[in-house]
This record gives structure tokens, sequence and C-alpha cells, in this order.
């Protein structure tokens, strides 16, 4: 592992209303850092995530990726976002285009390559995410599973160098969950910075660099997956993850 | 979107120099020549009849033309003719553009004031009139009955001012030919008209009769500016008293009122429905062509207003999406007559010049079918799910290149059903423009029956002839919206 910060996130606040969602966040991720955030329904893990590329406005604090502070007004944040992807938990394809043309709309929009480059690296990606036959199907004709991973292989198409994952196997039949972490596993051991929001503790036992739980918009405990799964220290964590491993 | 603006800005102007151009007529100097520059109004039956051609060249022009032909001939001048409405007509003749002015124009002690007028050669009063197996003989057997009065008429002055003496009950028309038809189907008892329209009408077939004689008779002349055209005055007196005492006079005068009829007894035509159409198909096809050209236009120029107020409805910010939905509002509240009676009649007022009846009616469509299509194409890019936005955005793509590429297809393919919808409203909302006098469908409708009186025939045509339209557009619709699938 690198030592240099990638992501850094100083107490971060954001209210709903009266709604207090994130309670003063502060985190670093180093480059190439798997980071997995687990914790109960409703804690912030989303809103977190969200902010990070200003999909929702952060009440206050400051996010600073890559050295871009992005609660700055004068950023540019569409500059920004090329250079973090963003799987969610419902795929969000766009329905009306073909696979490839899923994948290689913002690259070649963006006026990053030609048309025929981002073909090109279209079914590169689509063959790391196994589906490199499945290049001309339209979204309609893909099961969950194979929609996610194109979904992963659209975000990869830009070349970010950070991938935000938010519960990105949790609206899939259980069958199609292997896949798609098989795919999220290669993309770490590539060496992807990568912050995950997930339910599958097994994944982030064996993949996490750092696991960090969510309670009522703080990070109540952080630590190696060993710490927090074998020995919790806060209450919650324990009462949490009693629940989650025993169902 | 600043072009959005632009659009519509360049849109309204583009509209007013349309207006601003139509209006501009040739200033024409003075002539003392024997070729006179005669200004008429729009048909007017009997009156003034136009030919096919909208001018006054044929046979069948109305007594007032062949007055004015058989004069011409008579004391050797030749004239041209100039169609024009009566308002214009009144300013043409202050303005000297035309040496005289042919209208059915009475001579009232304002109009002295201004104008010089030739003798008089008729006089225009209000009768009764009756069904014609009607029991009513008189105005003294009209107690209780509803009578029929014509809105603005001198026949509507004299009705109300007898119809406490008389004890009859009103009710208001705007045109003669329901009015009349109102009579014969025994909705109304009687009506008070014009006499010589009312005889005309009657010799065409209305079947009423005339139970009283002329009242509040006013006579009916030619017009020329005060003091500038003497001798067209002196020639068209001279003319008109040979004319009487020729009885050329009464001859024209009974070519279109008289009871010993030599013209055209109308009611030996066929009047089966197949007849009908046979009759007046030039008339029919020509209102088909009208609708489907306006419908056509006015959809395309809804569409582009519908979908610029629609984009901008989904704008960032306040302003923009703030002006969409103001004028959203606003067109979409307005009943579409109203509309259009703002436009056509209302803003000339206030511009200063007319604006042409065609421009008045797409412009009339554009804003309020434009303002359906604005909230729906508004309306369908808002159903897009959110997701794909955020998709999208979190790719990189700005807010614009987001709508355009991921969310206005999606939004679009929404909107067809609304779409092919709306289309087919347009068409039918055409027929509102007939209230402004454009000669579509059913103002065509309303013109046929005005002449042959077959209310239930006509306005069965002209209801088959809408249903085929339709019909057409909605298979074509389930058409596009298979392929869709
Ligand atoms: N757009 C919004 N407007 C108002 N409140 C919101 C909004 N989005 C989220 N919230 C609230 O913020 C809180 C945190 O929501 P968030 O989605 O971040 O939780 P989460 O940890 O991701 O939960 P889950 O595991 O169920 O996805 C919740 O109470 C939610 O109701
Ligand atoms: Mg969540």
């Amino acid at each position: 592992m690198q030592n240099k910060t990638k992501l850094q996130v100083r107490d971060l606040h954001k209210n709903y209303g009266k709604n207090k969602v994130l309670q003063g966040i502060d985190l670093d991720v180093k480059d190439g850092e798997v980071v997995c955030m687990i914790g109960p329904s409703g804690s912030g893990k989303s809103t977190f995530l969200r902010c990070l590329n200003k999909l929702e406005d952060p009440t206050s604090g400051t996010i600073n990726i890559d050295g871009f502070d992005i609660s700055d007004k004068k950023t540019n944040i569409d500059l920004v976002r090329q250079n973090i992807g963003m799987v969610f938990q419902h795929f969000n394809l766009f329905p009306h285009l073909s696979v490839i043309d899923n994948i290689t709309l913002a690259p070649v929009d963006l006026k990053k390559v030609d048309k025929e480059t981002a073909k090109k690296e279209a079914l590169g990606y689509l063959d790391l995410v196994g589906l490199k036959d499945r290049a001309d199907s339209m979204p309609a004709q893909l099961s969950g599973g194979q929609k996610q991973r194109v979904a992963i292989a659209r975000a990869l198409a830009m070349k970010p160098d950070i991938m935000l994952f938010d519960e990105p196997t949790s609206a899939l039949d259980p069958e199609m969950v292997g896949d798609v972490l098989e795919v999220m596993k290669k993309l770490a051991a590539q060496g992807m910075t990568m912050i995950v929001v997930t339910h599958e503790m097994g994944f982030a036992k064996s993949v996490a660099d750092r696991v960090i739980f969510f309670h009522d918009g703080v990070i109540k405990e952080a630590g190696t997956p060993e710490e927090i799964f074998d020995n919790p220290q806060e209450p919650e964590t324990k009462n949490f993850l009693d629940k989650v491993l025993n169902i | 979107m600043v072009n959005c603006k632009k659009l519509i800005m360049s849109m309204i102007s583009l509209i007013t120099l349309a207006s601003i151009a139509t209006f501009a007529a040739p200033t024409k100097e003075a002539n003392a020549a024997t070729t006179y520059e005669i200004g008429a109004g729009p048909t007017f039956e009997p009156y003034q009849i136009e030919d096919a051609t909208g001018g006054y060249h044929g046979t069948h022009n109305g007594f007032e033309m062949d007055i004015l032909k058989a004069i011409a001939k008579h004391e050797n001048f030749t004239y041209e003719t100039k169609v024009m409405s009566f308002n214009a007509l009144l300013q043409a003749t202050q303005a000297g553009q035309i040496d005289a002015m042919v209208a059915g124009m009475s001579v009232t002690d304002e109009r002295k004031a201004k104008f010089d007028f030739t003798d008089a050669y008729y006089d225009a009063g209000a009768v009764l009139a009756v069904a014609k197996d009607s029991k009513i003989k008189s105005f003294s057997d009209l107690k209780g009955k509803t009578v029929g009065l014509k809105v603005g008429t001198t026949g509507s002055q004299y009705g109300e001012s007898v119809q406490k003496k008389y004890g009859f009950k009103v009710k208001y028309f705007n045109e003669s030919n329901p009015m009349w038809s109102d009579v014969k189907n025994g909705g109304i008892d009687a009506t008070i008209d014009e006499e010589v329209v009312l005889r005309y009408g009657i010799k065409n077939g209305v079947p009423l009769r005339v139970a009283s004689k002329a009242h509040s008779t006013t006579p009916i002349a030619f017009g020329t500016k005060k003091g500038a055209n003497p001798q067209f005055i002196k020639q068209f007196n001279s003319g008109l008293a040979w004319l009487k005492k020729s009885g050329k006079y009464q001859e024209i005068m009974d070519y279109y009122i008289g009871s010993k009829s030599k013209v055209k007894a109308d009611s030996a035509e066929d009047r089966t429905i197949i007849g009908l159409i046979k009759k007046n198909r030039k008339f029919l096809t020509n209102a088909l062509l009208e609708t489907l050209k306006i419908s056509i236009i006015g959809i395309i120029a809804a569409t582009i207003f519908g979908v610029i107020l629609g984009v901008m409805g989904i704008q960032n910010g306040k302003i923009l999406p703030g002006i969409s939905s103001t004028l959203i509002y606003i067109f979409r509240g307005l009943p579409m007559m109203v509309l259009a009676f703002f436009i056509y009649i209302g803003l000339p007022d206030v511009l200063g010049h007319k604006i042409p009846l065609f421009t008045a009616a797409i412009v009339t469509l554009m804003l309020n079918e434009g303002a359906y299509i604005g909230a729906f194409v508004k309306g369908g890019f808002e159903a897009v799910d959110k997701g794909q936005w955020e998709a999208a955005r979190s790719l990189g793509l700005s807010y614009q290149r987001s709508l355009w590429k991921v969310i206005a297809p999606q939004g679009v393919k929404i909107m067809v059903p609304s779409f092919l919808n709306q289309f087919i409203i347009t068409i039918k909302d055409t027929s509102v423009l007939s209230a402004i006098g454009v000669m579509e469908l059913t103002q065509t409708g309303s013109v046929i029956i005005s002449k042959n009186m077959e209310g239930f025939k006509v306005w069965a045509i002209i209801a088959v002839i809408y249903l085929i339209i339709i019909t057409a557009l909605t298979w074509l619709s389930i058409i596009v919206k298979k392929r869709m699938n």
C-alpha cells in the first residue's frame, strides 16, 4: 500500500431540515485502500457516499479528493466527478442505450476518447466483468447481476481513481451476488481505491483494508476487519453484528 | 438556455412583422379619370355576393354590385373593385385610397359629417318573420312568445323598443342563420331581421314568411370622402335615376328578392346528402384543406413552443421555470375562443394594425395547444427516474448534456402518447377558430347552411369529415405506438 491520501473528509455535517443525518464525519482514505462501510439502516451511509461526489450538498465540513476541495463552489464538479466512479444499488443503466453505448456515452461525449477507441476500451471492461458477449444487448435483456456488472464497467470506462459502491448487491437475487463481488475483488486486487457500503460481511472481511461502522450519523468504530468483526469495542457495533451475522 | 428566450422573442417579432406587412396597403394618388376605384365589403347576401375568386367579376354578385355595373355601363365609366372589411373600407375612403365604398352602408347623420353619399337605392328595414305555417299574423300576436334578435342590428334595436308594447320575450343570436333555423324548428316563435336579407333567404328556400312591413328604415347608398368625388356622385345619381325609370332597377331587385322568381329555384335542387356534397364539393374540399393546413402548421408551431416551454420548465434556477409555468398557466387557463378573439380583434387595437386571419389562427393554436404540450413535455422529463440523472451526473456529464443525452430520449418516449393525443385535440380545436371567421370545416358548414337551411344533413356531413380525419390519425398513432414497443 502506498501512503498518499486520496480522500480527506473533515467534520462533515448534513441536515435534512431538522433531521441531522451526518453529524461530524472525519475520514482519510489512502490510495489503493478498500474501505467497507457497514451500519444499520438510516445511519447515513448512503448520504455520506453521495456527499463525496456532491450528489448531495453537505451542510458543512470539507471534502478533499485528489487535492480538490469539492465543497468549494469554484471547483468544477463535473471534472471532479469524472474521476469518481459510482455504482448504485439499482444499477441505473440507461435503458434506451445498448450495453456498449451505455459504457461509451460519457467518455465520447466528454471527448476523453474518440468513438473507436472508446468502443475498444469498453469491450475490454466488458471482458473484465465477464460480459464481452453482451455488448449489443439492451439493458432490459440482462439479469440484475449482469446489469450491475455493466454499471461497473460503465463507471470504469471514465478511468476513475476512486470507486464508490452503494450496496451494489442488495437488489440482486442471491445467486447473482457472487459474480458482482468477484468483479469487485478483481478491482481491489488491481489497486483501485474503493469505498463500499455493503451488507455482505463476508466480502468486507476478506477484501476490506478497513471497516467502518456507521451509527446515527457518526463513525462509531473503525478498524481492520479482524478488529471490527472479531473484537468489536462499542456495544452498538456488537449489537449490530449480532443481528446481521445471526440471520 | 438563453436560446429559449431568444426563440420566443423572435417568434413574437416574426408574428408582429407579418401583421405589419399585411397592413401596409399601397396608397393611390387621386384619379380624376373615368376609372373609379371602388371598395366593396365581403359577401353580405344579397347586397354583395363574392364569386368563386373572392371578387365581384361575375353575374350573381348581389344587387349593389349589379346596380353599379348597370350604372357604369349607362354612364360610360369603368371601375375596379377592391374587397375589404367594412372598417377597412371606412378608413380607406377617408384616406383617399379608394374613390367610393359600397357595403350596405346606411346613411346616417353621423356619417354625413365625414362622407358624401349618392342617392339611396334601397331602404333597409326590420321586418317580423315567422315559420311558414305559423299562426302569428303580426306584432300584436306576439304576447308571451319568444322573438330572436341579431345583436347589434337595426332589427334588434327595433325589437327591443317594442318588446314591452307587445309583451314578447327575446333571445339573442350572433348570426342570422342559426336564428332562422330556430324559428323553423320551433325553438323560438319569430324573428326580427333585415328585410332584404330575410327575403333573399326565403327565396333560397328558408321556410319562413314575412309578417310585417319594414320598420326603422334607413337609406343605403355609396359613400365617398367628403368633397372628394362630386363627379362620381353625379354620374351615379344620374345613372340611378335612369335605372329606376327604365325598370332595370326593379328587375335587379326582383332577381334577388322578388316573389316571381326568375332565378335559381333552389328548392328544385338535389337536397339529399349526396346532392349536397356534390353541390358543395369545392367548398367542402377547400374547408378540409384549410382545416388540415391550419392543424398541421398549428401543431408544428405548438410543438416548437411547447417543447421550449417544457425544456425551460426543468432548467435549474427559478427564472426560466417561472416563465415557463406562468406562460403555461395563462395560455392553458384561457378559453381558446377568448384567446382567438383577443389576438384577432383585441391586439390590433393596441398594435395599430390588422393581424392577418391566418396568423391569428396559428398563433392561437400555438399558444393554447403549446401550453398543453409544454405541460406534458415538462412532466415527461420529470417522470424519468431520478436515478438516471444521478447516473449521468456521476459520470461527469453536465446538466444540459445529461438532459440531452439521457433524460430527453427517455422523456420523449413517455410523451409520445400525449403528443398523438394533443394532435387529435388540435384538429378538433380548429373548429373554435370559426369564431373569428377562419373558413375551416365548421365555419364552412355554417355558411353552407346559411344558403340551404339543411342543418341536419350539413352538420352530419361535417361531423363525418371530422371523424374520418380523427380516425385516420388514431390509426396512425396506434401504428406509431406499436412501432415504439
Ligand atoms: N433526500 C432526503 N430528504 C430527507 N431525508 C433524507 C433524504 N435522504 C435520506 N434522508 C434521511 O437521512 C437518513 C439517512 O439516510 P441514508 O439513506 O443515508 O441511510 P443509509 O445508512 O444509507 O440506510 P440504508 O441502509 O437503509 O440504505 C434517513 O433517516 C433518511 O430518511
Ligand atoms: Mg443506503
